[in-house]
């Protein structure tokens, strides 16, 4: 008891008025004014205890602190003489966690909240429900994927074009990346970024990665596919040669239209490492793909992002036209030259040196590009006219173009098709003399319009029209040459129209009268 | 008349001053019990031994009562020597009362010390008692 002091608060210092604080002097006690606290005792209860005693005698000069330690006896007749249950007077020191005793203090106090008395009601501990195994998370645009442990990881080039690890793959974002890794042969099956199983290890939540296919690249640079696809083929030094080196991963995600992945699965190619080598360049992608629908690359969602090709397609032959609008699906092809394209104009201006290289159409990006076609006397006009067609719409013109970003090839009503003009520019000459027409420009106008809300408006095609504009060949004098500007252009136009303002309906009144207002009457 | 009996005068009023006095202890042990467990800190696993020591010394009074009177009254041993036998197990749930009760207040120790000075007062009649009757 003569240890304890509630007054003393802090360490090492004097408290005021505090005369049972072992950290005051002679000195501190003489400026006291009164004892804070007087009477130090066990519970009051007790029959007999020891009690200290502090009081402050003013009377000397300079005023000092009287200590007594005394006896302090309840004569209650019932006062506690005894106590056999150590909790009664005296709080329980905490127990001070060891390892051994951890895990039953986090059992007992981790929780909220918990019961001084012992636990005696966990009495039906398997009630609790074990968690869900296969809680599948949803996924929205540009989430990292998550595997059991971390992110699905891209190596990419982060600073430098040295491959980082770190770079986590997002949801629905369609990557490539290109990096160059530091090898050794030596070491190169200890260098985990070479082996298969390190693209494969981690399974997406509850989806393994399934390898798809692997290609396998020569030292010359040779690629031939194995049809044993699905053995795993680890890194491994035979004669001065690293093979089974990882080259390339390619990963498809399969996912449904609520953002859960159901399917992964990556394409390996994989190569042999010379010794001499001491990097080589990893190449990496990842692609998305909803199930049940064809692996096209959507040009938004679902309107048009601006800067993403337009795609278009063609009526399979042999429908009849219009019935089967209702049954036949377009037919898309991935081939980039039967996309809607135009001319790309080249450096040495010249159009029929410029066929083969066409630039895609981009939605939202108007474009003009030409070429100059130098004409001699010997050049045949129809051929002339065929060639020329052949430069400014490509090898395939499309014949519809798809009006929101994702339709598919299966909704036909949702694809545009291109209505096709020709002008002709009769150049007023007195000989009218049916005389051939060369195309000279090609205009494709695209109308589109804001479609949907208005704080999150989409981008839809309405309207595609490609006008050929001809004019007339002049019979050249032989010997003679002429250069012509052949000239294409893509023009995007918005038409949408305003929104309109909408009001809320006027608050009607609503009086009837009772139904029997004119009682004595009706 | 004095000479031919043998039945101890002082046991039967030690017997008879002891069941009324044990009514007593009882009902007080009881209510201050009682009055502990709403006072004080009293778990139930400290209540229930307590409890039930005391219900048991009051199992074990009535028969060992009984059988110190008849066994006085009749004048034979074997009912007074089972009765201090039974006198033996309630000084021993006394004693546990006196001293390893979860509170002992000081009105329970001056009512146990009572009941002990009474047993102990008690047994010795009756060891006088069964010495008379035997020989």
């Amino acid at each position: 008891v003569a240890r304890l002091c509630v007054c003393d608060l802090l360490v090492a210092q004097c408290d005021a008025n505090c005369c049972c604080d072992p950290d005051c002097s002679a000195e501190d006690f003489s400026l006291f004014t009164t004892c804070s606290v007087p009477l130090v005792t066990g519970d009051s209860r007790l029959c007999s205890q020891k009690a200290a005693v502090y009081s402050l005698d003013v009377e000397a000069n300079p005023p000092e602190r009287i200590f007594k330690l005394i006896d302090q006896v309840n004569p209650s007749i019932f006062c506690i003489h005894a106590t056999n249950y150590k909790q009664a007077l005296y709080l329980k020191s905490p127990e001070i966690p060891t390892p051994e005793n951890f895990d039953q203090l986090l059992e007992k106090f981790g929780g909220a909240t918990f019961s001084a008395e012992p636990d005696s009601w966990n009495l039906d501990p398997d009630a609790k429900d074990p968690p869900e195994a296969n809680e599948t998370s949803r996924y929205e645009y540009g989430v990292p994927v998550q595997t059991e442990d971390a992110f699905l990881r891209l190596p990419s080039p982060v600073v430098s074009s040295w491959c980082s690890d770190a770079n986590p793959a997002g949801f629905l974002v369609n990557q490539a990346t290109k990096c160059i890794r530091s090898v050794s042969v030596e070491k190169c099956d200890s260098i985990q970024a070479l082996s298969m199983l390190f693209y494969i290890n981690s399974s997406i939540l509850a989806v393994n990665i399934t390898v798809q296919s692997i290609v396998v690249q020569s030292v010359n640079g040779m690629r031939t596919f194995l049809s044993t696809g699905d053995v795993l083929r680890l890194p491994m030094v035979l004669d001065e040669l690293c093979i089974n080196a990882v080259l390339g991963v390619n990963y498809h995600i399969t996912h449904t239209d609520n953002g859960e992945i159901i399917e992964a699965a990556a394409a390996f190619v994989l190569g042999a490492i010379s010794r001499e080598a001491l990097s080589i360049e990893q190449s990496f992608e990842i692609s998305f793909t909803q199930e049940n629908t064809q692996p096209v690359p959507v040009s938004g969602n679902p309107g048009y992002v601006v800067g993403l090709p337009v795609r278009a397609g063609f009526q399979p032959q042999g429908y009849p036209f219009p019935a089967a609008l209702l049954f036949a699906a377009l037919a898309l092809s991935s081939n980039k030259h039967s996309q809607l394209t135009i001319l790309q104009s080249t450096s040495t201006q010249d159009c029929l040196a410029a066929q083969g290289t066409r630039a895609p159409v981009l939605f939202g990006y108007n474009m003009i590009s030409g070429c100059t076609l130098r004409i001699t006397a010997a050049m045949k006009c129809q051929l002339l006219a065929q060639t020329l067609l052949d430069v400014l719409t490509g090898q395939s013109f499309p014949e519809y173009v798809a009006s929101f970003g994702n339709s598919q090839a299966h909704d036909v009503l949702d694809w545009v098709p291109i209505t096709q003009l020709h002008i002709s520019e009769q150049m007023i000459s007195h000989t009218l003399q049916s005389s051939c027409q060369i195309p000279v420009s090609l205009g494709i106008e695209v109308k589109w319009t804001k479609y949907g809300s208005l704080v999150n408006p989409q981008a839809r095609i309405v309207n595609v029209t490609a006008t050929i504009t001809s004019s007339t060949l002049k019979q050249l004098p032989s010997g003679r040459e002429r250069i012509i500007p052949i000239t294409s252009s893509v023009v995007f136009t918005d038409i949408s129209s305003p929104a309109e303002p909408s009001y809320k309906a006027w608050p009607t009144i609503n009086i009837k009268l009772p139904f029997d207002f004119f009682y004595p009457f009706v | 008349n004095n000479s031919s009996q043998l039945s101890s005068l002082p046991l039967h009023i030690l017997l008879y001053v002891n069941g009324i006095y044990y009514i007593f202890y009882f009902l007080v042990t009881l209510a201050m019990i009682i009055y502990k467990s709403q006072v004080f800190s009293y778990p139930d696993d400290f209540l229930a031994p307590d409890l039930a020591v005391l219900f048991l010394m009051a199992i074990l009074e009535v028969p060992r009562l009984y059988l110190g009177f008849k066994g006085n009254l009749t004048e034979a041993e074997a009912p007074l020597g089972l009765s201090l036998g039974l006198t033996v197990g309630s000084v021993v749930l006394c004693v546990y009362l006196l001293l390893w009760q979860t509170y002992v207040l000081w009105a329970d120790v001056l009512l146990n010390a009572v009941l002990l000075s009474a047993y102990g007062l008690e047994s010795g009649f009756k060891v006088t008692a069964i010495a008379a009757f035997i020989s």
